[in-house]
């Protein structure tokens, strides 16, 4: 313990050198209970100077060349991708039912592995939302395609693994009617 | 500021559209941009996304009945669009969408556009362990401060749910921002 010659009060030892440490604490501490969190109020996103008015000429811009070419497309251009889509399954399961195929390459020559890289690496514009669409369950059954079945319990502990949020299951009408 | 529904009569109408497009954009770039970018992070990807959305929106605003506010109505096609930009991108990087989002998070540090210190680039973090509707509405209520009936309408869900989904995000960043 020190004594203070002048007064004789004693402070308990290491008090003035702890004393800062203490204070800042208690500062921030109300700090946050003003606040009343500790998340920060901004979140430090910049954009280019002059952004905002390059902006509006850029899509002004897009408006006018892209107007001609998509709109007669618009309408129907999902339902193009959807038969194009459709007609791809069947003639993939067609050629896999009639393995008498005369032809030299046939498409069990493929390895699945390509087969599966195709799928993989093609952009075919088509959202997995927008494939489910035109291609319902009940017209291909998901066990047809694959060896073993797929039993509820494997699906559910498939979601229970791999899904955050089960409402994004939900599919979502994106046409914005 | 020009009406909401007269501006939309304008935009349905053939001859009043160009004009009324240039207001609508100049009135609501701001707002979206920052929507998007809080989605999306990248500067150049929000700008891609942006443009996008206002070409939607162009191109649809004859489908749009009124039955919900026209704003409400570009945030939906601005979420939808960044949401899909994001697992497009992650498709071809052939990543999942955790990876990317880490991946995004992580690019912040190098990105100039981007002025935050530690704590911010901690929330970002956070942010990323989110579920995407949680940090929707966590953004949307935070940093845009919008009321609760136009975050509803935007997301489509109910007011109940936003509060709920809220509440737990605010926990959620605040229990990672004391652990780390």
């Amino acid at each position: 313990m020190k004594e203070d010659k002048k007064n004789s009060f004693n402070t308990p030892e290491g008090y003035f050198e702890s004393f800062n440490d203490r204070l800042m604490d208690r500062i921030q501490k109300e700090k946050a209970q003003e606040g009343g969190s500790i998340i920060p109020k901004t979140d430090g996103f910049a954009v280019p100077v002059g952004y905002f008015n390059e902006v509006t000429p850029t899509v002004l811009s897009k408006i006018n060349t892209k107007k001609t070419k998509v709109i007669p497309l618009k309408t129907n251009r999902r339902f193009y991708y959807g038969v194009a889509a459709v007609a791809a399954i069947f003639i993939l399961m067609f050629s896999l039912i009639w393995e008498s195929n005369p032809e030299p390459i046939s498409f069990d020559d493929l390895a699945n592995a390509e087969i599966e890289a195709y799928f993989e690496n093609t952009d075919l514009e088509m959202t997995s939302y927008e494939i489910a669409e035109v291609v319902s369950l009940e017209e291909i059954e998901l066990n047809d395609i694959l060896d073993n079945d797929l039993e509820d319990d494997i699906i559910m502990e498939y979601l229970d693994e791999n899904v955050d949020d089960i409402e994004e299951l939900n599919l979502e009408d994106i046409d914005y009617e | 500021m020009i009406a909401e529904e007269t501006l939309v009569q304008e935009l349905q109408q053939e001859e009043s559209r160009a004009k009324a497009f240039e207001v609508l954009v100049n009135t609501y770039k701001e707002r979206l941009y920052w929507h998007i970018r809080r989605i999306v992070l990248d500067h150049d990807d929000t700008d891609d996304v942006l443009q996008n959305t206002f070409i939607k929106v162009y191109r649809n605003i004859e489908k749009f009945k009124g039955d919900s506010k026209l704003y409400s109505w570009m945030y939906r096609i601005a979420t939808n669009e960044s949401l899909t930009f994001l697992k497009q991108k992650s498709r071809k990087m052939g990543i999942s969408d955790q990876e990317l989002k880490d991946r995004m998070v992580e690019n912040l540090q190098a990105d100039v556009y981007f002025e935050g210190d530690e704590i911010q680039l901690k929330l970002q973090k956070a942010l990323a362990t989110l579920p995407d509707k949680q940090k929707l509405v966590f953004t949307m209520k935070y940093f845009q401060e919008m009321k609760y009936t136009d975050i509803s309408e935007a997301l489509d869900t109910s007011v109940g749910a936003l509060k709920a989904s809220y509440h737990l995000a605010v926990k959620k960043i605040e229990t990672y921002l004391k652990e780390n």
